[in-house]
């Protein structure tokens, strides 16, 4: 999977970009519109939110790229700008249901991944698909963070405005729901058994 | 045990969410962003794309004649503006708003010539539809109104936003029209009714 820090883009491009150069908005919705809207999709579920935020974003490159100094990555600076967006969203969203951060585990059912036909055999990648989709919210954006984008849990804290033990917590309860499709690594006669304490 | 996870069963959940397939996001997310862009003014446009080239030729050729008819009989002009008590004092004026008129002309008959609205539709999309047909309307309103008293300078004003008020809608109608062409209701497919 192409991840924002793979992509890498002229420097001339971003500074015809910050004078509104069109081609150059171009070349980098080109570059960065699909991990931006997988990232967005992964958050909200929804294809139809996922362009709306997806939007959202390249807009606010837009808005924003003459004011980028480079100090950052380009593609980490518009990932920051993607997952504001979508946190916003979905902190609208919670606030509409007057949830917090931290119910929203209750909305799933527990054994509500394994009811989707999980398998230890074909198609992994369907298998996981399912699995994080029946994720509360919260806990698949945690673990979409920390475990693909490579947040940290004080970043993530940060952006979720929460705490980092908050964050752990979320991950290691997405861990357990997830854990029924690491069957290989369970099949493997005496795994390492070494047991992650720290992230 | 924190996360209840092996090292071998981290590093397995690792690699398979590293797997997942990305996606990519429909090419009309593109356009909206273009058009919100340029109705924010956050877009420069190209200095020389080939179909810009060719269109603008297109209609300077156009402007060209309407002006040439325009100067040889000033008192009575080969088109009519949508606003019907227009009229125009100076030959600099009639060319720049000549061409207005005719951009703004053209882009009614590309509006036209598209199909009917789908029966559904984005409400955010629809809503900025009525909101561009509104100003246009008021727009409208005022070129027309004898007691204005609108400048030829003014003029050219309402008309050049006219016109930009007239792409925006297209470009917008168009991609609803597409987006209703590729639906998954058209194609039977699941999700129907979502947009």
């Amino acid at each position: 999977m192409a991840k924002f820090a793979d992509i890498n883009l002229d420097e001339a491009v971003v500074r015809r970009a910050a004078g509104g150069d069109v081609r150059a908005h171009e070349i980098i919705y080109r570059a960065y519109s699909t991990p931006v809207y997988t990232l967005c999709l992964r958050f909200t579920k929804a294809p139809a939110h996922a362009e709306d935020l997806t939007q959202e974003t390249f807009i606010e490159v837009m808005r924003s790229i003459a004011g980028f100094r480079g100090e950052s990555a380009l593609g980490s600076w518009i990932r920051r700008i993607a997952v504001t967006k979508a946190l916003m969203f979905l902190r609208s969203a919670w606030t509409a249901r007057s949830q917090s951060f931290t119910d929203d585990w209750d909305d799933v059912t527990p054994g509500d991944n394994l009811s989707h036909g999980i398998s230890r055999h074909p198609d992994d990648a369907m298998d996981l698909d399912a699995a994080l989709a029946s994720l509360p919210d919260v806990a698949r954006t945690v673990v979409w963070l920390h475990d693909v984008e490579g947040f940290t849990h004080k970043e993530i804290a940060a952006y979720m405005g929460k705490t980092e033990s908050f964050s752990k917590s979320q991950l290691s309860r997405a861990y357990q729901r997830l854990k029924p499709l690491l069957g290989q690594a369970d099949d493997a006669p005496e795994a390492s058994g070494a047991v992650l304490r720290t992230y | 045990m924190i996360c209840g996870l092996t090292a071998d069963e981290r590093t397995a959940l690792l690699a398979r969410l590293a797997s997942l397939p990305e996606t990519m996001p429909p090419r009309a997310v593109w356009h909206r962003i273009r058009e919100q862009a340029e109705a924010e003014g956050l877009l420069r446009r190209p200095a020389s794309p080939p179909r810009t080239l060719y269109w603008g030729a297109g209609l300077a050729a156009a402007v060209g004649l309407v002006a040439v008819l325009v100067l040889e009989e000033p008192a009575a002009p080969t088109f009519s503006p949508t606003p019907e008590n227009y009229t125009v004092s100076n030959s600099q004026a009639v060319d720049a708003l000549a061409a207005l008129m005719v951009e703004s002309r053209q882009l009614e008959n590309d509006l036209r010539a598209l199909p009917a609205e789908p029966r559904v539709v984005r409400a955010g999309t629809q809503a900025t539809i009525l909101e561009l047909e509104e100003r246009i309307a008021s727009i409208d309103q005022q070129l027309s109104d004898p007691a204005s008293g609108l400048s030829a300078a003014d003029r050219e004003v309402f008309w050049r936003e006219r016109v930009r008020l007239m792409k925006l809608l297209v470009g917008l109608r168009y991609a609803q029209t597409q987006r209703a062409a590729f639906s998954p209701a058209r194609q039977g497919l699941p999700g129907a009714g979502v947009e």
